[in-house]
């Protein structure tokens, strides 16, 4: 008898579920289910042909073309010596490359334009759409305009000559060049970057009191101490989105090399999210659906450990500062 | 006295002047692409690649219409229109939802499913490819070879909607808590129903975050390549920056070909974005201040 006011009681103290409800669904369809697919499919090796792979409603996995491995598809990749432990280390080392000088040049790049663009008293609404452009128009179009800009005869070349900087000029062209290739691919990285990072520290330097500043600037701070010890410390939850974003772009993103590079010249661009889309659509041979998955679970175990240890200096630079 | 000091102290300063030499540099670089993008319609195919200059030779609009002609652009510009409105519209209703259920109406492992979706942000997209392709060809024929078109971008719409989440919701949670909740509280006083309030009271004052989901979802889905670019594989079925990959198939790349229909697939995202923009960033602003 009292179980039906126990249970109205349940429902009315989760009415909030129910609205969260639909997206949970969906997450489920879409979002856990090929999770699990693709955790399950990391320890097979499947070709993609035949009676396909399943885990749901039960599971399916027929040879030959499917075969349950275990770890082997990480230790063909983890094993030192092997040349697709190379290739893989290679990529995963342009990534870190991508991931550390990304994050550092669209702070520095997105902090100072910031300020301007917070001090500025006229004209600061059409330049602040300008440097908006970069990341409302993210994607093809404007990869394909950078490799024009990087053609062995492009502007880029053409415009360090005419500055009397021909040594500086790239002969195979910027995305050519074995050393100027990576480098180049972070630039337009930073350059689409930059925006989103650039309107958060806005809207965060919005939020900062004005005394704060007059008083630092009645006990003489200089600009440089203002930055340091008032701006920077109260944009630190800003500097924490923008790193968790470029940290998880520069890991998963493959879309800006394959348009661009297709990972070469010679792997010098390859990185892991490509190497995953090759092996699964990209082509050439059989694909291994199950290594394609391995290598992707590597980057989500790696971007998982990075969060978690800016979480912990977040906090730890924080709790310092009180 | 003091507050004018303090004025002139501040606006007479070194540092600032450089700041805004950067700024003013960097726009420049913010746009130089964009000026050398239609630029480059204009050239023919071997000044393209060979000049360093912005103003073309002998200013063309050959390759603009010529790509025009190719590119199909009314045929391909509805169906990039169909697949953002579908985007749009299922972030915006189901994040705003499941926010003001996080935000106001509180419950049992809230906090722990709201942080479960926030980790979906690492897992690497690219992964879930091949998983997303069997399910959604194979499993449940969203889109198979014989399913109709709005099914077809149904399914391709779903896993983008999905790719969202975790910033949509985030952002409609945060706008929710920043309103004072005695609008929730007397509403239940009155008798509104939960769906009521939030429909009547908390959606329309949450303008600012819709304009941002809206605007970050249209940008996602309008520039997305790699999955539309698995799944929509009928030719008339494309969207435009799939395009742009078939003007190249046909022959050698001619730059100007390329560059003109890059410009067309931008086009359409640089009006929206300059219309819309202050919106956007009024959202993200208020989101943050909470």
């Amino acid at each position: 008898m009292k179980i039906l006011p126990k249970i109205r009681n349940a429902f009315r103290n989760n009415r909030g579920f129910w609205f969260v409800l639909p997206s949970v669904l969906l997450w489920l369809f879409v979002g856990l289910y090929p999770v699990a697919f693709s955790i399950a499919l990391a320890f097979h090796q499947w070709n993609g042909y035949g009676k396909f792979f399943s885990i749901f409603p039960k599971y399916l996995c027929v040879h030959p073309t499917c075969r349950f491995v275990g770890l082997e598809n990480f230790v063909k990749f983890l094993t030192p010596g092997l040349p697709t432990t190379k290739s893989f280390l290679n990529a995963l080392s342009n990534n870190f490359t991508l991931m550390i000088f990304g994050t550092i040049g669209v702070i520095a790049i997105a902090l100072p334009l910031a300020f301007a663009l917070n001090n500025a008293k006229f004209g600061s609404r059409v330049t602040r759409a300008l440097l908006l452009l970069p990341m409302a128009t993210a994607g093809i179009a404007t990869y394909y305009v950078w490799k024009l800009i990087y053609q062995p005869t492009g502007v880029l070349n053409k415009l360090l000559e005419n500055f009397g900087l021909a040594a500086w000029v790239a002969k195979d062209g910027w995305l050519g060049g074995i050393h100027t290739a990576l480098g180049s691919l972070i630039a337009v990285t930073i350059w689409s970057g930059v925006p989103f990072a650039m309107i958060l520290y806005l809207a965060g330097l919005q939020t900062i009191p004005e005394e704060i500043y007059d008083a630092a600037i009645i006990d003489g701070a200089s600009s440089w101490q203002r930055l340091r010890h008032i701006a920077w410390p109260m944009l630190a939850p800003m500097t924490i989105i923008v790193v968790i974003l470029s940290l998880s772009g520069a890991l998963q993103g493959f879309e800006l090399q394959f348009l661009m590079t297709s990972g070469g010249p010679a792997e010098h661009t390859n990185v892991v999210g490509l190497m995953v889309y090759v092996e699964a659509f990209g082509g050439w041979g059989v694909p291994d659906l199950g290594r394609a998955s391995a290598y992707g679970w590597s980057l989500f175990i790696l971007g998982v450990g990075l969060s978690l240890l800016s979480l912990y200096f977040n906090q730890k630079y924080q709790g310092g500062n009180e | 006295m003091s507050t004018l000091y303090l004025r002139l102290h501040r606006s007479f300063n070194i540092g600032k002047l450089l700041i805004i030499i950067f700024l003013i540099f960097y726009t420049i670089l913010s746009v130089y692409p964009f000026l050398w993008m239609v630029s480059a319609t204009m050239k023919d195919p071997i000044e393209v690649v060979t000049s360093g200059s912005l103003i073309p030779q002998h200013p063309s609009f050959t390759s603009l219409i010529e790509t025009w002609q190719k590119l199909n652009f009314f045929l391909h510009f509805r169906n990039s229109l169909f697949l953002t409105t579908i985007v749009i519209l299922g972030s915006i209703v189901l994040y705003s939802l499941a926010g003001y259920g996080f935000a106001i109406l509180p419950f049992k492992g809230g906090n722990l499913l709201l942080g479960f979706f926030l980790s979906m942000l690492l897992v690497p997209g690219v992964t879930v490819l091949v998983p997303l392709y069997i399910l959604l060809r194979l499993q449940v024929p969203m889109i198979g070879p014989h399913s109709p078109y709005w099914l077809t971008y149904l399914g391709t719409a779903l896993p983008i909607i999905n790719g969202g989440a975790p910033f949509a919701m985030f952002l409609f949670r945060n706008y929710f808590k920043s309103l004072p909740h005695e609008l929730h509280d007397s509403a239940q006083v009155d008798g509104a129903s939960e769906l009521r309030i939030y429909w009547s009271i908390y959606l329309p004052l949450a303008f600012p975050a819709i304009a941002t989901i809206g605007i970050t979802t249209f940008l996602a889905s309008w520039n997305a390549f790699a999955w539309p670019n698995i799944v929509l594989t009928k030719p008339e079925w494309q969207t435009l920056p799939l395009m742009l990959r078939q003007l190249d198939l046909e022959r050698l790349i001619q730059w100007n070909v390329r560059m003109s229909g890059s410009l067309f697939v931008i086009i359409p995202v640089i009006i929206v974005f300059f219309l819309l923009q202050r919106y956007y960033v009024a959202g993200l602003t208020g989101s943050v201040k909470s």
